[in-house]
């Protein structure tokens, strides 16, 4: 687990290349996605966020 | 509009003037008769030290302003004779909710147990807090002089002192002056009398803030809203303050006018959609309405010759985590003591850039809290918009409490600052009372004296002396040589008269904490060795 430090920070890290990523942010996050699957190297874990994240309203 | 405080006009007092100047030389001048400017003054006459007042106002300033009071900043009121006035109407508050549309996703609690002296928060509008203030320094006008209707129109500065031109009732007139201490805010004529310019970033977001006059029971703590049913994409705060007043903050769009936006037709029916949304069903109406755009701005030094800054005058930090008056009461407290050391003879000047390097790294410590609150708060570009929708909003599909991401809308509120790095702090054990930092201030802790006599009051911070205090856990105070600056020796008691102090600081009898006149652990050690006490505060004077 990240600390609330560690989450605050990425969090604004992430924040920033959205921005950057300007009228790619769609790309962007799906890249970001991408990899952080690959990282966390869980398929029962992805597969539960990938239903969380799921927007149901 | 409600009239909730009464403004009283100070009349201009007249200065015996020759050849167009006044003819007393002043050791310290303060530009600026707000809460910092005041509070610097009532420091420095703590110290013994007169100063003068400069302040074009003959009243204290409109508007509730900032309205939360640190902890920090209470303990400092306490040492200059201000903070029973401020209890008198402050409204104490521990915590917060943070809504995302109608569900509660963040439960903010500020530090507080049974040990702390003050509440880590006390509401209060700037005007009646700087009335309080103002009522105090009025009691020392033996040692304060208050210049009402009085503006500064140049600075001149060398390495002996400085030359201000006032414009005044009596026309324009010099002052001359040993020091300046800048207290004149944001748009301060000193700062732009000596081409000075902040650096750092302002933000484009603009919040709207208004106070309306409101019979509420509900509970003092703070409230913020993302994107309420009430007004759809917005970010709203409330405060309670006393008088029945309420602080509503909320956010424009980036498509609205912020010149239109204040008027009252534009903010009474956002205002009533939110407090009808919210259950709020009483007769209300606006006091105050005004604008606002975060900046994190700072000089890059806050000591140019014998020209100080202090306040706003110095830095900018945005008013997520209420670091603005804060963090200057703070400024004001850590120079009183410096400047009135360096004007004694005391002290080397060189203290005073000990006062710009603790400041400096104070207010990027402020600046960066405050930024982080920012981007949650006035999301500074789309990337932070977008991914404050999906934190949110994960955050609100679990319990309260339950989602890391809530703790993104963590508000940081303001805390004491510990200045790790100062050069002042002097080579001890941190091993020694590990809860007393080198560098922070005291913690505190209930404490009576045990010897009778005098009552010491109910808290540590309550004893301290206003020079350096040299707290030893021993039963008497032991016999030290003389100290090259005031100092007040404070023996706690032995460890079976106060066994709860010494688990609390984890010291053994013998342990010495030297204290700042500010309340900064200055030094600690195992035992009071009076050689390496007097070392200590002799290196932080030299």
């Amino acid at each position: 687990m990240l600390t609330e430090t560690e989450l605050a920070e990425a969090y604004t890290a992430t924040c920033h290349a959205v921005t950057a990523a300007g009228d790619k942010s769609q790309l962007y996050l799906a890249r970001l996605a991408l990899l952080l699957m690959q990282e966390l190297g869980d398929p029962k874990r992805i597969d539960a966020a990938i239903q969380q994240a799921a927007l149901t309203h | 509009m409600h009239e909730y405080f009464h403004y009283t006009h100070y009349p201009y007092q007249p200065v015996a003037l020759a050849n167009r100047a006044d003819p007393r030389h002043h050791a310290v001048t303060i530009v600026g008769g707000g809460p910092i400017g005041l509070t610097l003054a009532l420091g420095l006459a703590r110290q013994g030290v007169k100063s003068v007042v400069i302040e074009p106002r003959d009243c204290v300033s409109f508007g509730s302003r900032a309205t939360c009071i640190s902890r920090r900043s209470m303990e400092i009121f306490a040492a200059t004779g201000v903070a029973e006035r401020i209890l008198v109407e402050g409204l104490n508050w521990t915590s917060g909710t943070s809504y995302y549309r109608d569900k509660p996703i963040y439960r903010l609690q500020m530090p507080m147990d049974e040990k702390q002296r003050f509440y880590p928060m006390v509401n209060m509008e700037q005007c009646l807090l700087e009335q309080c203030i103002l009522d105090q320094v009025l009691t020392m006008s033996d040692m304060i002089e208050l210049r009402w209707n009085s503006k500064v129109t140049a600075v001149v500065h060398d390495e002996q002192g400085a030359q201000l031109t006032l414009e005044s009732p009596q026309g324009n007139y010099a002052l001359n002056t040993d020091y300046v201490v800048a207290c004149d805010g944001a748009r301060g004529v000193v700062r732009q009398a000596l081409g000075l310019k902040f650096t750092g970033t302002q933000y484009e977001g603009t919040y709207i803030i208004v106070d309306i006059h409101l019979k509420s029971d509900y509970p003092t703590e703070r409230r913020a809203w993302f994107d309420p049913p009430s007004n759809p994409g917005a970010t709203i705060l409330m405060h309670k303050q006393p008088r029945d007043i309420w602080r509503v903050d909320y956010q424009l769009r980036d498509d609205e006018d912020a010149a239109q936006a204040v008027k009252p037709e534009q903010v009474l029916p956002r205002v009533k959609a939110h407090l009808d949304w919210i259950g709020e069903t009483g007769v209300w109406d606006p006091v105050w309405i005004s604008s606002y755009k975060a900046n994190c701005l700072t000089l890059e030094k806050y000591n140019h010759g014998r020209v100080l800054f202090a306040g706003d005058a110095a830095h900018l930090v945005p008013i997520f985590g209420v670091r603005g008056l804060n963090s200057g009461i703070d400024d004001s407290f850590n120079l009183a003591w410096k400047l009135a050391y360096v004007v004694k003879g005391i002290a080397a000047p060189t203290l005073l850039d000990t006062y710009s390097e603790e400041r400096v790294y104070a207010a990027r410590q402020n600046i960066a809290a405050g930024a982080k609150s920012t981007e949650m708060m006035a999301p500074p570009s789309a990337g932070f918009t977008l991914m404050r929708e999906a934190a949110l909003s994960l955050a609100a599909e679990m319990p309260m409490g339950e989602s890391s991401f809530a703790a993104l809308v963590n508000p940081r509120q303001t805390s004491a600052i510990t200045y790790v790095e100062s050069r002042l702090n002097s080579a001890s054990s941190d091993a020694i009372a590990p809860r007393a930092l080198l560098g922070a201030v005291l913690p505190e802790h209930p404490w009576k004296s045990v010897s009778g006599g005098v009552s010491s009051g109910s808290h540590l911070s309550e004893a301290l002396g206003s020079g350096f205090t040299i707290v030893v856990f021993a039963a008497h105070a032991p016999t030290l040589d003389t100290m090259p600056a005031p100092t007040t020796v404070l023996a706690l008691g032995a460890r079976t008269s106060v066994p709860a102090l010494y688990d609390f600081f984890a010291v053994e009898e013998g342990a010495t904490i030297v204290l700042r006149p500010d309340a900064h652990v200055l030094a600690k050690f195992a035992q009071c060795d009076c050689a390496r006490i007097r070392a200590a505060i002799q290196s932080a004077l030299a």
